[in-house]
């Protein structure tokens, strides 16, 4: 026991130094912190939005006489204003915010988790194997993303399952390209070659070996392909597909809202508003971790 | 002077500034001199481009008022659903209700200057039954006949105590005897030959038709110089040039646009009651969510239809009930008392009744047109607290009707059209074997009371089979009719006599002056 403290203490400093220097880092870089705080931020309403809501996202809101108000623009009251059909856009926006990060969250972790596997593997094992799969992923990135996305839809039907798939079969394949690129720089380095030498399995070389060094590159992309992945469900929200009235997606309340631009603007505004700040937020934080790691020399 | 760089930089921001904001206040100005009209007395209509030309077959608003500008109907549906005459100017039922005698204006000319007759009725009715025009369904099955030059006659095959709304349906637009090419764009306008107050000069795909008063027209030359109509693919694309001043009158407007219009300088709202309706439907067949009628009428108690009418239409309709036959029907329409009452606590107690559970639940399907939704929405909530839960399921309008979803799904809003006459509704949709009969309702006495009511040509006697029909359907239909939607316009208010129709496509504008 005695021998294991000081190892033990090591790993805690050491993780400690490395949070202390990403957020020093972050703060030279204003902007980047401000994306991250608001992503985490988004995150927080995420878990405790529903908490925190003064309404329920479908609760019709009434005067002292029992009758439903609509299309009431924000008071200090309803900081958003209430939609057509009675609701608080505010108490919407935050319910809302659960759905657009766990649902581009889930898929984005699913693509990033399966892109590296792939990734890793095409890069390290090349040859004919990662030509012919290589060629394949290239086919899929040539179909626009949203087209893919519409007809997979139409053949699956439209469902939160369905989307995870949809981003997932359009993320999969960009995770993958990056990562096998990042693994075939890595592939004739030394301690590779060392541990190959060692006799180590493929499995370990590629988790133990490579995985540390393309993790850089795997965060930034993961960041990035996060805020594509709001962005690809919010538009199939609008579009009507994957999401039932009378729930709080942000892309559906803009749809719903965007033939009452004339009537109730701020019931299109602020779902909006929202949907371009988590996106533009997302990627400052990407931009910023991709800065940090090419400033660490992690990233070429 | 003029504005180099050395004056945009170099001249402080200050300048900028000003040059600036004098321009945003110009352009303010501008717009804020409201609508405008053209000087002349040419109304400019606003519409999507009519696709299929032919009067025996287009359907649709933009195509039957295309047609309409151009051809005249034997008799007329007015806009409160009354019939008046047009080229026939009076006509005759036999007893038996099986023979139609029509006397034929004199001196109405066509187009290309030769004389109206009976053998241009004969020529137009047959050319309907020929192309299997939709106007046969209102018409049934006929003969005709021209004694004399004046005179036409109509045979049936049975009483039909719609046929004069037969005659005078969106279709029937009377064409010149033999004429073989109908309504096609070629080097001259010769084939849009009507006897109509209007005479096309020109028609441009895509983009517009003029047309050019008929100063011989029958009826008296009409008062406005012209029309123009400008085709537009969406309506906002219409409102936005009725509030530049491009167009003077636009029709079908959805009601969350009408209430942006409502009090705009120089524009005028036109709203006209008509029997279209949202239909709320429960399947009421064996094993089906409402086979039990206790389950059907706790549905009705639970909704609010005052709330729907006022939060979701905005007001613009009439209140519905629990049968499609409207107020829009002067002559048939029965408020049947106790039609709308809203009771949740009496809806739960029900449904306990019913089916031994505190709560039922259902799939809600909703086709994705009009404001459907947000009905939906609110019916979501309202049917919460009279202990039925619902999960609302969205539908694309093609797909839902196309794949017949709409015909076997438990719960649902379907969206009916206006009808001028209440019996098209109820033998399509609610005798027992009904083309859309959408709710599977089956119910003996009242497919006895509609087949009474399709030979009841007395209007009294009619009124009170409905009245029974009303009964029947308050009591254990499987229908609820939030409200009878209104047709919803706008115009420049330079122009008046604008007087929309039920169905928009037939609005007449031989009635329509410039007041300047």
């Amino acid at each position: 026991m005695p021998l294991l403290r000081p190892s033990r203490l090591t790993r805690l400093q050491r993780w400690q130094r490395t949070q202390a220097s990403f957020w020093r880092q972050m703060a030279q870089r204003p902007l980047s912190l401000i994306g991250t705080l608001i992503v985490l931020g988004f995150i927080f309403l995420a878990i405790f939005g529903p908490m925190l809501a003064p309404y329920r996202y479908d609760e019709f809101i009434r005067d002292e006489e029992n009758r439903r108000l609509t299309r009431v623009a924000p008071s200090w009251e309803h900081p958003f204003g209430i939609d057509k059909d009675s609701r608080d856009v505010f108490s919407r926006v935050i319910w809302g915010a659960r759905g657009i990060i766990t649902l581009p969250g889930a898929a984005t972790a699913l693509s990033v988790a399966l892109g590296t596997m792939l990734g890793l593997a095409l890069g390290y094992y090349g040859g004919l194997f990662d030509e012919i799969i290589s060629r394949a992923l290239d086919s899929l990135l040539s179909i626009p993303a949203l087209v893919l996305a519409l007809v997979a839809l139409g053949i699956l039907g439209p469902s939160p399952l369905t989307i995870i798939l949809v981003v997932v079969l359009l993320y999969t394949p960009i995770v993958a390209r990056v990562i096998r690129s990042a693994t075939l720089n890595l592939r004739a380095s030394g301690y590779v070659e060392a541990a190959r030498l060692r006799g180590e399995s493929g499995i370990y070389i590629l988790f133990s070996e490579i995985l540390p060094g393309v993790l850089p590159a795997l965060i930034v992309e993961a960041a990035l392909r996060f805020s594509y992945a709001i962005f690809l469900v919010a538009s199939l929200g609008f579009l009507g597909l994957g999401v039932q009235p009378p729930s709080p997606d942000w892309g559906k309340m803009v749809e719903e809202a965007s033939g009452e631009y004339a009537n109730a603007p701020w019931a299109l505004y602020f779902p909006a508003a929202a949907i371009a700040l988590l996106v533009i937020s997302v990627n400052l934080m990407a931009d910023g971790l991709r800065r940090i790691f090419r400033h660490e020399g992690s990233l070429p | 002077m003029y504005l180099n760089e050395a004056h945009l930089n170099g001249r402080s921001g200050i300048s900028r500034l000003m040059f600036t904001t004098a321009i945003l206040l110009i352009l303010f100005a501008l717009s804020a001199t409201g609508v405008t009209a053209q000087a002349d007395a040419v109304l400019r209509v606003g519409l999507n481009e009519p696709q299929n030309l032919d009067p025996a077959t287009g359907s649709n608003d933009p195509e039957i008022l295309f047609n309409r500008t151009i051809y005249d109907y034997l008799i007329e549906i007015n806009p409160d659903n009354s019939i008046v005459p047009a080229l026939a100017t009076e006509w005759e039922i036999a007893d038996d209700g099986l023979t139609y005698t029509f006397a034929l204006a004199e001196g109405a000319t066509f187009h290309d200057g030769s004389p109206f007759t009976s053998a241009d009725v004969v020529y137009t009715f047959n050319r309907l039954v020929e192309l299997g025009s939709p106007a046969l369904g209102l018409l049934g099955e006929f003969e005709i006949s021209a004694p004399d030059e004046a005179t036409v006659v109509f045979t049936l095959a049975q009483p039909n105590a719609d046929f004069l709304y037969g005659v005078g349906n969106r279709h029937a637009l009377i064409l010149r005897d033999g004429t073989e090419e109908v309504n096609v764009v070629g080097d001259d306008y010769a084939s849009f030959n009507g006897t109509g107050a209007f005479i096309l000069t020109d028609y441009s795909p895509g983009e517009s038709a003029t047309f050019e008063a008929n100063a011989n027209y029958w009826g008296g030359a009409p008062a406005l110089a012209g029309i123009e109509f400008i085709f537009f693919p969406d309506s906002q694309a219409q409102i936005d040039a009725l509030l530049d001043g491009a167009v003077d009158f636009i029709f079908k407007l959805d009601v969350d646009q009408i209430s942006a219009l409502e009090g705009q300088d120089g524009i005028t709202v036109l709203e006209r009651a008509t029997n279209q309706h949202p239909v709320i439907r429960i399947r009421s067949d064996e094993g089906a969510l409402g086979e039990d009628s206790r389950v059907r009428q706790a549905f009705k108690l639970a909704t609010n239809r005052p709330e729907l009418l006022d939060i979701v239409q905005q007001g613009y309709g009439v209140l519905g009930n629990n049968d499609p036959i409207g107020p829009s029907y002067a002559d048939f329409f029965t408020d049947v008392e106790g039609d709308d009452v809203h009771d949740p606590a009496a809806a739960c107690a029900l449904i306990l009744e019913a089916t031994g559970e505190e709560r039922i639940s259902s799939d809600f399907y909703v086709v994705d047109a009009f404001n459907y939704e947000s009905l939906a929405v609110s019916l979501q909530q309202q049917w919460a607290e009279g202990c039925i839960d619902v999960n609302i399921l969205l539908r694309p309008e093609g797909e839902y009707y196309a794949s017949n979803e709409w015909l076997e799904v438990d719960l649902g809003i379907t969206g009916w059209g206006d009808r001028p006459v209440p019996q098209g509704y109820l033998i399509e949709a609610y005798i027992t074997g009904g083309i859309y009969n959408e709710t599977h309702f089956s119910d003996a006495e009242l497919d006895e009371l509609v087949a009474q009511a399709a030979v009841t040509t007395d209007v009294a006697e009619r009124a009170a089979i409905y009245a029974q029909i009303g009964a029947i359907f308050a009591d254990r239909g499987p229908i609820i009719i939030p409200w009878f939607a209104s047709v919803l316009g706008a115009a420049n208010s330079s122009f008046e006599g604008l007087e929309l129709h039920p169905f928009p496509g037939q609005t007449d504008f031989r009635t329509v002056s410039f007041a300047g």
